[in-house]
């Protein structure tokens, strides 16, 4: 047994840490947020220099061959620093069902994805359907015409290329479609953490063969595992935000002074402050789990993750409204970081299933 | 990172189940914990001489003071194997609070004269520390002793005092000077419980129990070679033994045990309710688990993590309280019909389940252990003192 960090994932989080001290400033990300643009151009076309688009890539694709603990580390540093960049949408949900499937075309996408050149989406969720995602509305008929409308589609809008879950001859089936394609419409909008989604409809797109990635159980595998690695992804980037919301609180409380003393002098404080570190720890804990079984070959995978993320759904949530109380009125101030911790733990656990869906998960 | 077990641990693993499962373990304190019956002193004597026996007593302990010498991951397979088997918890006061105390503060003649009763589990230890007016703030202690030739002439009560009624020996906490810091003038002396001036009389806790008592200290006369190290410095040496008393305080194993129990008697039910609490608590026991798991790693690689596991005190006599807390939900009202201390007397069993007698002789039991070794709020404040520095 040995639960300690590699010398190279010690490094590859102070290359990301070093990152977001100093070229990822909070109000940089706000007028980002505030202006028309989902993200960063710049800071994409960093990620791609510093390698961090080809990392979860098997070498064949052209990738670094990373696993779930490189990209648990990525993540956790993102949720420190609230990073919008569209990673989990382009590089794990599109990016690992692409280079885990027996697709022909996938090379050439992922090889894009690793360069910045690409953002790709998954669309796999449909409204109505809850966080049932294997039996979608959306069809395609014998004749290859796609029809059906996805919602929550993240990044959509930046997508130039969209995997869409749909039904063939009652299988699920896997197809990736040009979003310029005729009969392919969409809206777009912001979501509370800063980021972007579309409603996409898609009316009689016409599809070649070699649009199809996969279907039958082994789409609903690749699918499955791709929703199930991208909740560890934002699990691990709550762990990053609770991390965040306990330290930046003890700091804020040493540093405002009433009655003549630091507020963090009152025991009131000190306890709560003391459960948020000890829920972020739990949290990590569960981390630690599930990165490390999320690529055995059984249900476990998809258990601890579950329980990764009921926990941070719930725990996570209540850690950043005790930061926010604990920040007084400036904690629902809009141009302080803290409140934006909050956004994030509510967009996570509404995220591939809530706390109380995970938790049935997990007990099953 | 690597969540397996070696091949020397796995195979250390298996002998400790072998021998729970293979007669080490004797069957009569078998019989009674799987059946929830009260363990008499000689059902206790007889399961730690077992242990004993099999060269385990000195589970923290270093090989030259006849300790297994064992690794941070060897002991914590013992603690939890033990605990998933269902045994009683290995008394502490002696294996895993005195003895090293003794063998790293001791002299020579004490080390030889306690140290082989300790592990032979020749002498029941108890503990002198708590007194009525001195709980978590401990170092306030009043109990008394002063000098007389080659004597103390010890005054005072000690409270809370588990098992005083089955011990042989007790270690104290006495003040020997009233002036300076009230944590300087503290010593550390042991004290044969048959002598003249000690007076052990019961406390009933919540659940019917005789469990603790009050220890009167009159005139109580100890030969000085019984004080430990330097008169004096009794506290740096109290403070010693509790970071000590860390061993297994998660209790995870014995939690693990009783969630398996749970788990039955609630897929019984069909309560959506239930199954959720059930859920949780699993939850919990599993981030617990490897909580502890991940401070072991830090133990081995030379870390020391120090104020950290207090998260195990906390969370884990939480999680013990909840599993009691749902056993007495699930009995419902059957966990009125509460036998006692005693039975039933010479009533019948009352109809309802097996597990609702004992639920919440249980439930209230397990009240003690957010408040003792450090009440849990104690530990809020250690962590936020030494982990969040404020």
């Amino acid at each position: 047994m040995n639960l300690n960090y590699s010398e190279e994932q010690t490094m590859l989080r102070e290359q990301i840490q070093k990152f977001c001290e100093t070229e990822y400033d909070f109000y940089k990300r706000e007028d980002v947020v505030k202006s028309d643009n989902d993200f960063d151009e710049n800071v994409w076309a960093l990620f791609a220099e510093q390698g961090w688009l080809s990392m979860p890539f098997s070498e064949e694709s052209g990738g670094f061959g990373f696993g779930p603990i490189e990209l648990s580390v990525l993540f956790e540093e993102f949720g420190k620093a609230l990073v919008i960049e569209p990673y989990l949408s382009t590089v794990v949900l599109s990016g690992t069902l692409l280079d885990k499937s027996n697709f022909s075309g996938k090379a050439d996408v992922i090889q894009s994805i690793c360069e910045g050149s690409m953002h790709v989406s998954l669309a796999y969720a449909e409204a109505a359907k809850s966080y049932e995602y294997n039996s979608p509305s959306c069809s395609l008929s014998s004749d290859m015409k796609l029809n059906g409308t996805k919602t929550l589609v993240l990044n959509g809008s930046n997508a130039a290329k969209v995997i869409v879950t749909c039904m063939k001859d009652d299988l699920l089936t896997l197809v990736i479609v040009d979003t310029n394609s005729e009969g392919v419409s969409q809206n777009s909008f912001k979501t509370i953490d800063g980021q972007s989604c579309s409603e996409i409809t898609f009316e009689n797109v016409s599809l070649s063969a070699d649009s199809i990635i996969s279907s039958g159980d082994e789409a609903s595998t690749l699918l499955k595992d791709a929703l199930n690695l991208a909740t560890l992804c934002v699990g691990a980037e709550a762990v990053g935000c609770m991390t965040s919301c306990y330290l930046k609180t003890v700091e804020y409380t040493k540093g405002r002074d009433q009655f003549d003393q630091p507020i963090s002098n009152f025991q009131v404080l000190q306890h709560r402050m003391v459960d948020m570190f000890i829920e972020s720890e739990l949290a990590k804990s569960l981390l630690f789990k599930a990165m490390l079984e999320v690529d055995v070959d059984s249900e476990e995978k998809y258990k601890h993750v579950s329980a990764l993320k009921a926990h941070v759904g719930k725990s996570g949530k209540l850690s950043a409204q005790d930061a926010v109380q604990l920040h007084g009125g400036m904690g629902v101030s809009d141009e302080m970081m803290i409140g934006h911790y909050l956004k994030k733990m509510i967009s996570i656990d509404a995220l591939f299933g809530n706390a109380d869906h995970h938790l049935a998960l997990f007990s099953k | 990172m690597d969540l397996n077990f070696s091949k020397e641990d796995i195979q250390f693993r298996d002998e400790v189940r072998d021998w729970l499962n293979n007669g080490g373990y004797p069957e009569h304190v078998k019989y009674k914990q799987d059946n929830d019956e009260a363990l008499t002193r000689q059902d206790m004597v007889d399961f730690h001489k077992a242990v004993s026996a099999k060269g385990w007593m000195g589970y923290n302990w270093p090989v030259e003071y006849g300790g297994t010498g064992w690794t941070p991951t060897q002991l914590y397979i013992y603690n939890q194997e033990f605990g998933k088997a269902g045994c009683p918890p290995l008394l502490a006061f002696g294996v895993s609070m005195v003895g090293p105390v003794i063998y790293t503060f001791g002299n020579d003649e004490q080390k030889k004269r306690f140290l082989p009763d300790i592990l032979e589990f020749n002498t029941w230890w108890c503990q002198g520390y708590s007194e009525p007016g001195s709980g978590s703030d401990l170092a306030s202690l009043k109990t008394k002793a002063v000098r007389d030739g080659d004597h103390y002439i010890i005054n005072g009560s000690k409270t809370w005092t588990t098992l005083a009624q089955s011990a042989d020996w007790i270690f104290v906490l006495v003040r020997t000077e009233s002036t300076g810091k009230k944590q300087e003038g503290i010593s550390f002396i042991l004290v044969d419980m048959k002598t003249p001036g000690i007076e052990v009389k019961p406390i009933i806790t919540i659940d019917g129990e005789h469990e603790v008592n009050s220890v009167f200290f009159t005139d109580v006369k100890v030969p000085a070679e019984n004080i430990i190290g330097e008169e004096g410095k009794g506290w740096t040496y109290a403070k010693f033994l509790l970071a000590h008393e860390r061993f297994g305080i998660a209790a995870i194993g014995t939690s693990m045990r009783q969630l398996a129990k749970l788990k039955e008697v609630v897929s019984d039910l069909d309560n959506s309710e239930l199954n959720k609490k059930v859920a949780e608590v699993e939850l919990s026991i599993s981030a617990l688990e490897l909580t502890e798991l991940r401070l072991l790693s830090a133990l081995e690689n030379g870390g020391n993590p120090g104020a950290e596991s207090s998260i195990l005190k906390i969370k884990g006599t939480e999680i013990q309280q909840r599993l009691t807390e749902i056993f007495v939900e699930a009995a419902g009202e059957y966990a009125l019909m509460y036998p006692g201390a005693h039975g039933y007397g010479s009533n019948d069993k009352p109809s309802g389940p097996e597990f609702a007698a004992a639920s919440l002789s249980k439930y209230l039991n397990m009240r003690k252990t957010s408040i003792y070794g450090g009440s849990n709020e104690i530990q809020k404040n250690i962590i936020s003192k030494f982990v969040l520095g404020v």
